[in-house]
């Protein structure tokens, strides 16, 4: 962030500007292309260009009985999505404040977290999905499949909550205890508030990774698919716009969650640096 | 007297803090792929699997000659992206650090890139076929500027449309990473070094790129893994036409022949550790991630 | 009231691994009195306001505040406040609330514990600024709200972090008053660490000067500057030349000694002071005059090394062939007259009873000029 003297830019900057900008389009040309093709007119194909414009295939993935349990597959990604959330913060703010301090076993835990980003999902999900038949246990989206799940968003939640903790003073949390709060209380008047925009950032990734999570749901999900898994097949014998409409739809919670997250993390943030005038 | 700080909590405290998440990742990840590692020493024969201890996995996965153009193709998958999602994505970082100078720009671009990362990978990669295919926009637009007169086939089904959806799948993976090294950078030492008369090149090469190594190599061993672990971009973006490592091995738990595919998998990760271990040689991971 | 908030710190030792940040210390500090602990980074003050705090717990030894012993009670329940050396404010909170927290935890309800809180910010001149949040204050302010903080449950002890490193030159002067003002009229014992001389002796009523875990000296300024008991103490404090020799003969009240250079000095000492002893002694900087010649007793040659203006008075520092520069403070006037050249020679003498003897060796095995 160099703050250079001269206040002309040079060449580079223009340069490197388009690059910037040719790499965004990049990331968001395509997405837009099958939104725009999701509204393709009830004759249009896969491919441009678009014959008359419509909610044709949207009412065709809610009416038609080609693409399977849709409606129950996103009401499942949904659940898991909010329970791998709810699961994921809790447990990563724990142990991250738990991490702080040194202990037997901290070490393993941690790289055992990060193998199981670095493992492909499909060999965990064969894992799991094995060890619940070894026991005798049945598959089921929200036990087997939560867990897959879990395998995924903890050690992200774990990560992120160590960068937010590294900005963390602990001096808050001593002036709390000087001034006579028991452990429950710190936690509950000091670090969890001031943690909160931290704890948003792990929540969005727990929701999020979850209800996009494929390869290690497609063991463990047991009978009934979520909807990443539905729509993974339907990329394969699906050969209309609904493709897109889905796609269109599932997108657009996704947006939906994130800007929930952003705006919540300005909204504190702005909150916390700015006066609220003329209350006195 | 003990020497326990009243203030702080007991001794227990951080166990008991640590031990959901320690129980839960025993139990989903510790757990299912040492239960991987046993099953590569069962038998199966395609209807069910019997509990043994047999090297023949082992030995069929590594004597066949598909494992080696297997692995040849996804390691040869993986090279390519490595290499240009560190082009992109340190030419981006660059940018966003040392060009961008609002900080709520910064962050504001930076969170622009993110953002697809936070939507299915799925669909993302399904949004390529209307661009790439014969019929595609791409090729339309190639047609309508004369610049060919065929619809391009290569664009769409090929090696081209899987490395491609990589790259725009894991970019960010490189981005992030790079971006957190280059804003540690202290400004002071490019004043310094322009002070001293450097050039930009040779800022660029002295301070800016070591300075950025830690990062560099944070996003290589998520690409390289990430890569390296998958079975549904190269399936589907090759039109089936090419396989991976991983792809194989979902073949083969489709039918059923779990051990033999759980050989695989030991093998790939173990692969693919060798990899990391060889990327870590160049940082040291762990004070990175505590800064 | 100044009965219960005394505070006796008995062979307090405190062991990280095995690096003794405290090492067996026994202190007093009297109920109401105005105690300041200065040393260099790493002699323990830090630690062992902490461990009055509560924040540490003695490895061995007791502390007792007002006749109780303490050792191991909770932070926040010993009478006892800090004021964090970042201030430590609760970002997410307003002033106010800020204030407020140490009732709210009490479970004071709201808008009593906000009245105290507002009463508080009131005192502190900081009640316009009630609800605004810690980020939109000055360094300055920042440090009036901590204290308002820790003053609203009425410790017996109020405990400062170095509150004044952080300020500039100007405000860190006015904040001094402030603070001796503060703790006259609420009559509690305060403990102030810092380590910048002036300060300590400015505003202290007991003084302990440590070093590497222990206390080097523990008295009044105007002892501890005048009459500081140790080698360390001496340099630590400034204004003192330390200076060596041997006893040549004593009559049990003055001993004549010989120092390094074929000096002779006259010096009150004690009866245990023994013919042909070696010892050590000071003199007061600013005491010092300057003839034009050399003097045989009590006095001091040397060649100038460094000339430096102090507004009131100029410190000219001498090269007399000894390890430690010998420094005098001149009256800036008397300096003007006649100013010297640094490579002149200068001739010191001194009232022999200026010489006061160290009798203690240094506690600890540092000296203020080590890190």
């Amino acid at each position: 962030m160099s703050q250079s003297t001269p206040t002309r830019r040079g060449a580079d900057f223009y340069i490197l500007a388009a690059f910037f900008g040719l790499f965004v389009l990049f990331l968001y040309g395509p997405m837009l292309m099958i939104f725009i093709l999701s509204f393709q007119g009830p004759t249009g194909g896969l491919t441009f260009p678009m014959r008359g414009v419509s909610t044709h295939w949207f009412h065709d993935l809610w009416s038609s009985s080609r693409y399977g349990d849709l409606g129950g597959a996103f009401r499942r990604s949904l659940i898991l999505g909010v329970m791998a959330m709810l699961i994921t913060a809790t447990v990563c703010l724990f142990a991250a404040l738990g991490f702080r301090r040194r202990f037997w076993g901290a070490g393993p835990i941690f790289y055992l977290s990060i193998i199981s980003l670095i493992v492909p999902g499909i060999l965990l999900g064969l894992g799991i999905s094995q060890l619940f038949q070894i026991l005798g246990l049945r598959l089921s989206w929200w036990l087997s499949g939560l867990g897959a799940h879990l395998s995924w968003t903890l050690p992200f939640g774990l990560l992120i909550m160590f960068a937010v903790l590294n900005r963390f003073d602990g001096s808050w949390e001593e002036a709390a205890r000087d001034a006579g709060a028991h452990p429950w209380q710190v936690l509950r008047l000091v670090t969890v508030p001031i943690l909160f925009p931290g704890l948003i950032a792990v929540a969005l990734f727990g929701f999020t990774l979850s209800y996009d999570e494929m390869p290690r749901s497609l063991l463990t999900v047991g009978g009934k698919n979520t909807l990443p898994i539905e729509i993974s097949n339907m990329t394969t014998n699906v050969t209309t716009p609904a493709l897109y409409a889905i796609g269109t739809v599932t997108s657009a919670v996704s947006f939906l969650v994130i800007a929930l997250a952003f705006a919540g993390i300005a909204i504190i943030q702005r909150q916390r640096s700015r006066a609220k005038r003329g209350k006195n | 007297m003990s020497a326990r700080s009243p203030g702080s909590g007991s001794q227990l405290t951080p166990y008991l803090q640590v031990a959901p998440l320690a129980l839960l990742i025993l139990a989903l990840v510790g757990i299912p792929i040492g239960t991987v590692f046993m099953l590569s020493f069962w038998e199966s024969d395609g209807i069910s699997v019997y509990p043994a201890f047999t090297w023949q996995n082992y030995h069929d996965v590594l004597t066949a000659s598909v494992t080696l153009s297997l692995f040849a193709n996804t390691l040869k998958y993986a090279a390519i992206v490595l290499v240009a999602t560190v082009l992109i994505g340190f030419t981006c970082s660059y940018f966003l650090v040392f060009h961008v100078r609002n900080l709520k720009w910064q962050i504001g671009l930076f969170l622009l890139c993110t953002i697809p990362f936070w939507t299915s990978n799925v669909i993302r990669m399904v949004s390529w076929i209307p661009f790439l295919g014969r019929e595609g926009l791409f090729n339309q637009m190639l047609m309508q500027a004369g610049l060919i007169s065929q619809p391009l086939d290569i664009l769409l089904y090929s090696d081209f449309a899987v490395v491609l959806t990589y790259i725009h799948l894991f970019t960010l993976f490189m981005i992030v990473p790079i971006f957190n090294s280059m804003a540690k950078i202290n400004p002071n030492l490019i004043e310094a070094a322009r002070d001293a008369g450097a050039n930009p090149f040779q800022i660029l090469t002295g301070i800016i790129i070591p300075l950025s190594k830690t990062g560099i190599a944070l996003g290589s061993i998520f690409v390289v893994t990430l890569v390296m672990g998958d079975f549904f971009v190269v399936r589907v973006m090759s039109g089936g036409q090419s396989a991976s490592v991983v792809s194989a091995m979902k073949n083969e738990i489709d039918q059923l022949f779990y051990p033999q595919a759980s050989a695989m998998a030991v093998l790939l990760v173990l692969v693919v550790v060798l990899m990391v271990s060889a990327i870590l040689r160049v940082v040291d991971i762990r004070a990175e991630l505590a800064r | 009231m100044t009965e219960q908030s005394r505070i006796d710190i008995r062979q307090v030792t405190k062991l990280y691994g095995r690096a003794k940040a405290v090492n067996n210390v026994d202190l007093t500090i009297d109920g109401g009195a105005y105690c300041c602990m200065i040393g260099p980074s790493g002699c323990g003050k830090t630690t062992l306001l902490r461990m009055i705090a509560g924040h540490e717990t003695p490895t061995s030894g007791t502390i007792s505040i007002g006749g109780t012993d303490v050792t191991t009670t909770r932070t926040g329940s010993r009478g006892t406040a800090l004021m964090f050396q970042n201030y430590a404010l609760f970002p997410h909170l307003s002033l106010t609330d800020n204030v407020a927290f140490s009732l709210r935890v009490k479970g004071v309800r709201a808008d009593e514990r906000r009245q105290a809180a507002r009463e508080m910010l009131e005192r502190v001149q900081l009640l316009h600024l009630a609800d605004r949040v810690p980020s939109e204050l000055s360094g300055g302010q920042q440090q009036r709200v901590a204290l308002a903080r820790a003053l609203i449950n009425k410790p017996k002890v109020l405990l400062l972090d170095e509150p004044l490193s952080a300020l500039d030159e100007f405000l860190r002067l006015k904040m001094r008053v402030e603070l001796k003002r503060l703790q006259n009229d609420l009559g509690i014992t305060f403990i102030h660490v810092t380590h910048t001389q002036p300060e300590a002796i400015a505003l202290a009523d007991q003084v302990v000067v440590m070093d590497h875990g222990l206390i080097e000296q523990a008295a009044s300024p105007r002892e501890i500057y005048n009459r500081p008991h140790s080698p360390y103490v001496a340099r630590f404090m400034g204004g003192q030349n330390v200076l060596s020799g041997r006893v040549e003969s004593t009559d049990g009240a003055t001993a004549v000694v010989a120092g390094p250079n074929g000096l002779t000095y006259d010096l009150s000492v004690g009866p245990e002071v023994r013919s042909g002893q070696e010892l050590r002694f000071s003199v007061r900087r600013d005491r010092i005059g300057t003839t034009t010649g050399a003097v045989p007793r009590n006095g001091l040659s040397g060649t100038v090394t460094n000339i430096e203006y102090q507004g009131t008075f100029v410190k000219v520092a001498l090269d007399t062939g000894l390890d430690e520069e010998f420094i005098i403070y001149m009256d800036d006037e008397a300096y003007f007259a006649r100013p010297r050249d640094v490579g002149e020679v200068v001739h010191a003498e001194w009232n022999p009873a200026l010489n006061h003897h160290l009798p203690g060796a240094n506690n600890s095995a540092g000296t203020p000029h080590e890190d």
